[in-house]
């Protein structure tokens, strides 16, 4: 940073978690419905309404303990955070304060190769609030409560960040595991996981600086501008001898800068308590144990393996583990263990993934595809295809669903591996061709190519390439 | 003919029909000036439900408590019948849904006559809180007899229409004395069951580690009756109890068939009346009656239960009533902003009484103040449980005064001091969660009713209806 | 005696109090408070606070879909509502 400024960042994540029925009330967990018909009772905060915990959530949030190394606390309570807002019927929303439920937990990020420590502090189940639109009249804003009661988990790091990209690299591997073990469905676009940035700047040995809390951020695009917006503004102030006000701000995407939100003198005294209408949690050890084995392998676990076992390279395994799914599909594609992980690896991030975002689809909208995909695959490794005519008979795969063998057959694309019959490729190929075949043996590689080249096309791109490279070779060094 | 098993023993042997008896409560109800209904259901509405229960008495598969006229305590959510809380800011509120205790009595045959008066969200001991104005006590000082007198609160709707007769009994709610307070100025019975015994799901929360439905009728029996009907395990409260209820008519009436022993506490008996001594000095002649044996306990914390009550129940009320807010239902003020409606429809729609216990727990939860208030209540209130556990190990029950006074004049007690202290001897048995009943002993100078209480450890209400019952056929109190 | 802040009580409480009814409540509020001070006198060094009378677990329910209400019966006694919205003034945040 400018000027020997350090920028420190703590962040908390909530996110959505994928269940069935809501937090405390057993409405649909679900997004995108017609407004206030995912409501009932309870959620909009009837006379005499009462909550009743959803386990499933429990079990989330256990996982989540497990995946992300915090310390599972068997014990913990729901408590009221006390506040007035259009989206929040009940006049308070039920959270966790004083014992939440996971505490201590951290993930490693890699910067530039090098592995840091994010520690977090705690994480912690509530309930979302409803949703308020403002922009749609000009003297009224409208009330949909479907989202109220969706069960959060609030995710606290300690303020270990030093950089947006630290925070970009903590957010997208925070997103990956719980994608993996299936407690967050990861869509940001839709609010399952927004973020709340702290941010404040301070020169190195001094105390840290007055943080502001910048809210509701759910695009990677828009933190980064915000972080970068927000620090400069800071800088701005106390490099001009002003002092940093604790603000709750709000990022404004069409002018890229960050704006207090309307805050009020009293506004942050939530007198947490105890909710009396619940009872304290109190975990078995086996209630917790029995979650351990449905965690699966997370991304670092496969990604260890998939260098490793493998023998991937960094950069094409990392695509692979990048979403659950391609993970799942690759993996697939191996299971048979008829084909090498590399080829299957190649062929998936080169070609398939091509494919997709060149249809703009989901790697699942092909899983109806993967059989014979892998039959393919087992013609590429068994010499039966060549490479080119691999590629051709791919796209009618994906698109058209045809079947590999068949259509190897219909047109006559065995890759051709015949000795005799490639060499009487070869010999015409060098008939006549006395000026290249010097040029050759005078030091041009190049001109191997070419008559590769002549010999594929002669072969109708059937010819084994290796072998006629064997076979020119053995006669060109005559 | 006025004890639920005399009614039904009327209706099947066809002395009398279902609608005959509705209308004959209907029609005193209607005539009633004590104001002690906010509602009065139009007898259209029971048609069918009056049809229904004739038919299973002329089948003989009549329900529990089929036929029977009741009053329900407008704190409970009756689906499509207006529940107001007897607030401003419910007037107009319907609930679509019905409370667990009400959908209890109705499926066990019982007629709704309407909703009975009560303090304004259950806050008040005197029922002069209402929106809908003060109910007014069936009995008179016989010295002042023009005076209009109150019947307790908050459920003092539920207790004059049962001491006036104009229902066979009601249903209300018992957060520091509610139920048991009134009863005991109204010369009726008044049963406060454990806490987590009724669903407290559909009653308009109060304070909910508190709040409690119960009974208010003329006799023990009746009140058993009632216990039986509304008592149940409800997986949509968190806080319900599973345990396996008794048949809570088993006992009424029957000697114990072991020995009893009852404390009574001296320190609830330091500073009272001579006349509520009186009450306690001739129940022990009665328990000696009974071959029941009687000790002196004492308590550490009796001292300290008022306190803890008022910090912890306006707490929890000043939470429960943040739903109100001119949004999703009820009254709606008027303003150009979200913060100008929520203003202006709470100030407006929240009378006196209530907005004071909203501000007093605001400020015992808020910042600085909730470690030496909330938080220090609540241990108090431990060591108040504790307390009773330790008197309840050598003792089956525990006898005190219900209230310290007889009824007093309407508009007479306006402090609000003065009126919490009406609840000093119900407050330490609700934040201890314990079963407790009131039932009238005898008559003060000036002719008005006093009640004893009897305190039962948890879930033991088959227990102390079985004593109650006992002291109730000594008592020979004639209401 | 009184450091009973009654506008920020009455503001956390979204409570509208004229200067007259401010003093009153205020009023109203220290004596409660000094009369509930008489807590100070009892020791409870070492006591856990009581949060639920009936000291068990929380019940649970299993995750699944049980009870949704109609949009009607959600906005039935809604005082201001448009097109299966609740409505409010402007809010601007």
């Amino acid at each position: 940073m400018d000027n020997n400024w350090e920028l420190v960042i703590g962040l908390e994540v909530h996110a959505q978690l994928k269940t069935e029925s809501k937090l405390f009330s057993s409405s649909p967990n679900q997004f995108g419905s017609d407004p206030n018909s995912n409501v009932n009772f309870i959620d909009a905060g009837m006379p005499g309404m009462l909550p009743v915990m959803n386990f499933g959530c429990i079990e989330k949030a256990i996982k989540t303990g497990f995946a992300l190394n915090f310390q599972i606390n068997p014990y913990s309570v729901f408590e009221r955070k006390n506040y007035f807002y259009a989206d929040l019927p009940q006049g308070y929303q039920i959270s966790q304060f004083e014992f939440p439920i996971l505490s201590e937990g951290h993930i490693e990020i890699e910067n530039d190769n090098v592995l840091k420590k994010i520690r977090i502090e705690r994480a912690h189940l509530e309930q979302d609030a409803g949703k308020s639109i403002h922009d749609i009249d000009p003297k009224y804003s409208f009330i949909d409560l479907n989202r109220v009661g969706t069960p959060l988990l609030e995710i606290v790091s300690y303020p270990d960040f030093n950089s947006a990209d630290e925070v970009i690299n903590y957010i997208t591997s925070l997103r990956q595991i719980l994608m993996y073990i299936d407690v967050c469905d990861g869509n940001m676009q839709e609010g399952s996981l927004r973020v709340d940035v702290n941010l404040s700047v301070k020169k190195p040995n001094e105390e840290l600086g007055t943080r502001c809390e910048i809210k509701n951020m759910n695009s990677f695009k828009f933190i980064r501008q915000a972080i970068d917006y927000e620090s400069k503004r800071q800088i701005e102030v106390l490099e001009s001898g002003g002092k940093i006000e604790q603000n709750t701000l709000l990022f404004d995407t069409s002018t890229g800068e960050t704006r207090p939100m309307r805050s009020k003198e009293f506004a942050h005294d939530y007198r947490y308590f105890p909710d009396p209408d619940l009872l304290p949690v109190n975990l078995t050890e086996d209630q917790i144990e029995k979650v351990r084995p449905t965690i699966g392998e997370l991304p670092q676990q496969k990604l260890n393996k998939y260098i490793n076992d493998f023998n991937l390279e960094k950069d094409v395994a990392k695509i692979i583990i990048s979403e659950k799914s391609y993970a799942y599909f690759f993996e697939n594609l191996i299971s048979s263990k008829s084909i090498k992980p590399k080829l299957a690896a190649s062929w998936l991030v080169g070609d398939i993934f091509s494919f997709i975002k060149e249809k703009n689809i989901q790697i699942h909208d092909i899983d109806d595809r993967s059989n014979k995909i892998i039959q393919l695959l087992e013609m590429i490794e068994s010499g039966t295809i060549s490479n080119k005519v691999a590629k051709d008979i791919l796209v009618e795969v994906l698109q058209n669903n045809k079947e590999p063998d068949q259509l190897v057959k219909e047109l006559g694309l065995e890759q051709v591996s015949d000795n005799d019959e490639l060499e009487k490729i070869v010999d015409d190929a060098l008939k006549d061709e006395e000026d290249n075949i010097m040029k050759f043996q005078s030091g041009s590689d190049r001109v191997l190519g070419y008559f590769v080249g002549k010999c594929l096309k002669a072969t109708k791109g059937k010819g084994n390439p290796k072998v006629i490279n064997e076979l020119l070779l053995k006669k060109l060094n005559k | 003919m006025t004890t639920i098993k005399e009614i039904k023993d009327q209706l099947s042997n066809k002395k009398i029909s279902v609608q005959e008896l509705y209308d004959d409560y209907y029609n005193k109800a209607k005539k009633s000036e004590l104001n002690s209904f906010n509602q009065l259901l139009e007898p259209e509405y029971n048609k069918q439900n009056i049809i229904n229960s004739q038919s299973r008495y002329d089948e003989e598969k009549d329900l529990p408590l089929d036929g029977i006229p009741l009053g329900i305590k407008d704190l409970f959510c009756t689906k499509g019948i207006p529940t107001t809380a007897s607030s401003k800011i419910l007037e107009k509120f319907i609930p679509e849904y019905e409370s667990r205790v009400t959908q209890n009595l109705l499926n066990d045959g019982s007629i709704f006559l309407g909703k009975n008066n009560c303090d304004e969200f259950a806050m008040g001991s005197s029922n002069e809180t209402s929106f809908y104005g003060p109910v007014i006590n069936p009995w008179k000082n016989k010295n002042q007899i023009n005076d209009h007198l109150v019947p307790g609160g908050s459920s003092g709707g539920s207790a004059s229409a049962v001491a006036e007769k104009i229902c066979v009994a009601s249903i209300g709610t018992d957060t520091g004395g509610s139920i048991r307070q009134p009863a005991s100025l109204c010369g009726v019975v008044g049963l406060k069951p454990t806490f987590g015994s009724c669903s407290r799901w559909g009653v308009v929360a109060f304070a909910s580690s508190l709040d409690q439905a119960g009974p208010i009728t003329n006799t023990v029996e009746d009140a058993a009756y009632l216990l039986n009907s509304v008592s149940s395990y409800d997986p949509n409260d968190s806080t319900s109890s599973n345990h396996k209820r008794d048949n809570f008519l088993e006992g009424i009436c029957k000697n114990f068939d072991r020995p009893i022993t009852i404390g009574i506490p001296s320190d609830y008996l330091k500073d009272v009346s001579s006349e509520i001594i009186e009450q306690i000095e001739n129940t022990k002649k009665h328990l000696t009656n009974l071959n029941i044996n009687f000790i002196d306990v004492e308590f550490t914390t009796t001292n300290f239960a008022l306190s803890t009550y008022y910090i912890i129940a306006p707490a929890e009320a000043s939470s429960n009533l943040a739903r109100y807010d001119g949004i999703r239902y009820g009254y709606r003020g008027k303003g150009d902003s979200l913060e100008e409606i929520y203003v202006n429809s709470r100030s407006e729609g929240f009378g006196e009484e209530v907005i004071r216990r909203i501000l007093i727990g605001t400020y015992v939860l808020s910042a600085g103040y909730y470690d030496a208030y909330y938080r220090k209540a609540q241990r108090v209130r431990r060591l108040i449980k504790d307390d009773f556990q330790r008197i309840l190990k050598d003792v089956d029950f525990i006898l005190t005064p219900t209230t310290p006074n007889e009824a007093f004049k309407i508009g007479e007690k306006l402090d609000p001091i003065a009126m919490y202290m009406n609840d000093i001897f119900t407050v330490p048995t609700s934040l201890a969660g314990l079963p407790a009943i009131s039932l009238p002993s005898g008559l003060s100078k000036n002719n008005l009713p006093l009640g004893i209480q009897l305190i039962g450890n948890y879930f033991q209400e088959k227990n102390l209806l079985q004593m109650a019952s006992l002291l109730e056929k000594e008592f020979g109190f004639n209401g | 005696m009184s450091d009973i802040n009654i506008k920020k009580v009455s503001y956390l409480a979204k409570l509208a109090l004229n200067d007259d009814k401010a003093a009153l409540y205020e009023k109203s509020l220290s004596e409660i408070i000094e009369w509930v001070d008489n807590l100070k006198k009892i020791d409870t060094e070492g006591v856990k606070p009581l949060h639920n009378i009936t000291e068990k677990n929380q019940n649970i329910r299993n995750d699944e879909v049980l009870k949704n209400n109609s949009t009607e019966e959600i906005l039935s006694n809604a005082p201001e509502k448009a097109q299966n919205f609740f409505r409010v003034p402007k809010v601007v945040e």
